[in-house]
């Protein structure tokens, strides 16, 4: 069966896959580390859902995630309103750190060591930024402590997480 | 090409001669020899990038993290490294009084006046009460006029966000929270 243009017979094409399975091997592994990552700093609760949202994507900075972590909850929750649950926290959490709801001591510490290794601008004024996290449910008495330990800390720069506009349906959301 | 035999050999042995001598011709085919097909080890590695393909599907669509969620950026005034203006009058906080009325409701009035039903209407009378001839605000307060928040300790957070986020959108730019203690 030999061709009329290849004498030595018929070529089997063949695709060269190694760089591809390289390339998706790397892919892989970066998202199963980050994806631990992220699922470490961000706790699961229902962020506050807001009417004619102004919230934009927090860009690149500095960033130290606190979270006011809401009591452990099924997935029941969801399916009717977020705030029909209690508003008591269950944990403060500091990056990786967690700490007890009471303990604005251990908060303000971790925040303030935090600060001290993170970056400064020119005038040494640090531009660590905090992201508090706080379920929709809390009570504002469980969160103003977590933002005066915030500021006491020495951080005035912070962002309040809430849903993306066009996001506003909990229900329909991953229960981050 | 001469091929001379040896005078004392006989027949037999000049056969030998001619058989096994230096002078033989191997005669080349003048067609081509086949190649010789060499079997190439090879990997069949379809199943894997199979597998792979999945497991990638599988890691990009579980890690949207935290899915829809943005931030609205504050600056607390209670912070280090904030110097008191004293060049202008003191200025009059502009208060957000939310009070918890049930389980997940909250009662919103502007310095004692109200009801305001929603946090849409909070958004509005809060641009009312703004003063900014560029964008055609004839209110009192300035923008940068001190917006103070002041949830009762039951209030939902979800609602402290939403009152915060109504300033944010009528432009002010002092917005601070009170604590719990001071309402």
């Amino acid at each position: 069966m030999a061709s009329q243009v290849f004498k030595k017979g018929p070529v089997t094409p063949q695709m060269n896959l190694t760089p591809l399975i390289d390339v998706v091997f790397l892919l892989i592994v970066f998202f199963m580390l980050v994806s631990n990552i992220i699922a470490e700093e961000a706790v699961e609760m229902v962020v506050p859902r807001l009417d004619d949202p102004k919230t934009s994507e927090l860009g690149e900075v500095h960033r130290i995630t606190v979270n006011v972590a809401p009591q452990p909850y099924s997935a029941d929750r969801l399916r009717g309103n977020p705030l029909d649950f209690a508003g008591e926290a269950y944990e403060v959490k500091v990056g990786l750190q967690s700490f007890a709801i009471d303990d604005m001591a251990g908060v303000i510490a971790a925040l303030e060591d935090a600060v001290a290794k993170g970056p400064t601008d020119k005038q040494g004024n640090s531009t660590v930024e905090v992201v508090l996290r706080a379920d929709a449910a809390l009570y504002y008495d469980a969160v103003q402590p977590v933002m005066q330990a915030i500021t006491q800390a020495g951080i005035g720069k912070v962002n309040l997480a809430a849903f993306l506009p066009g996001h506003g349906q909990p229900n329909a959301q991953d229960k981050r | 090409m001469s091929r001379d035999t040896p005078s004392n050999l006989t027949a037999d042995d000049a056969d030998f001669v001619f058989a096994t001598g230096p002078q033989v011709v191997h005669h080349r085919s003048v067609r081509k020899r086949r190649p010789v097909r060499t079997t190439r080890m090879q990997l069949n590695l379809t199943s894997m990038i199979d597998v792979i393909f999945l497991l990638l599907i599988y890691f990009v669509v579980t890690a949207s993290f935290t899915v829809g969620e943005g931030v609205i950026t504050a600056r607390l005034p209670a912070g280090t490294g904030m110097v008191p203006r004293d060049t202008r009058p003191p200025e009059r906080p502009l208060n957000v009084v939310l009070k918890s009325t049930g389980f997940a409701d909250c009662f919103i009035a502007i310095d004692g006046a109200g009801p305001i039903n929603n946090f849409g209407e909070l958004a509005g009378t809060l641009i009312a009460l703004q003063y900014d001839p560029p964008q055609g605000r004839s209110g009192v307060y300035r923008p940068d006029n001190p917006v103070l928040i002041r949830p009762d300790g039951q209030v939902r957070w979800q609602h402290v966000v939403n009152a915060f986020n109504a300033t944010v959108k009528a432009r002010y730019s002092n917005v601070a929270f009170a604590t719990t203690g001071s309402s």
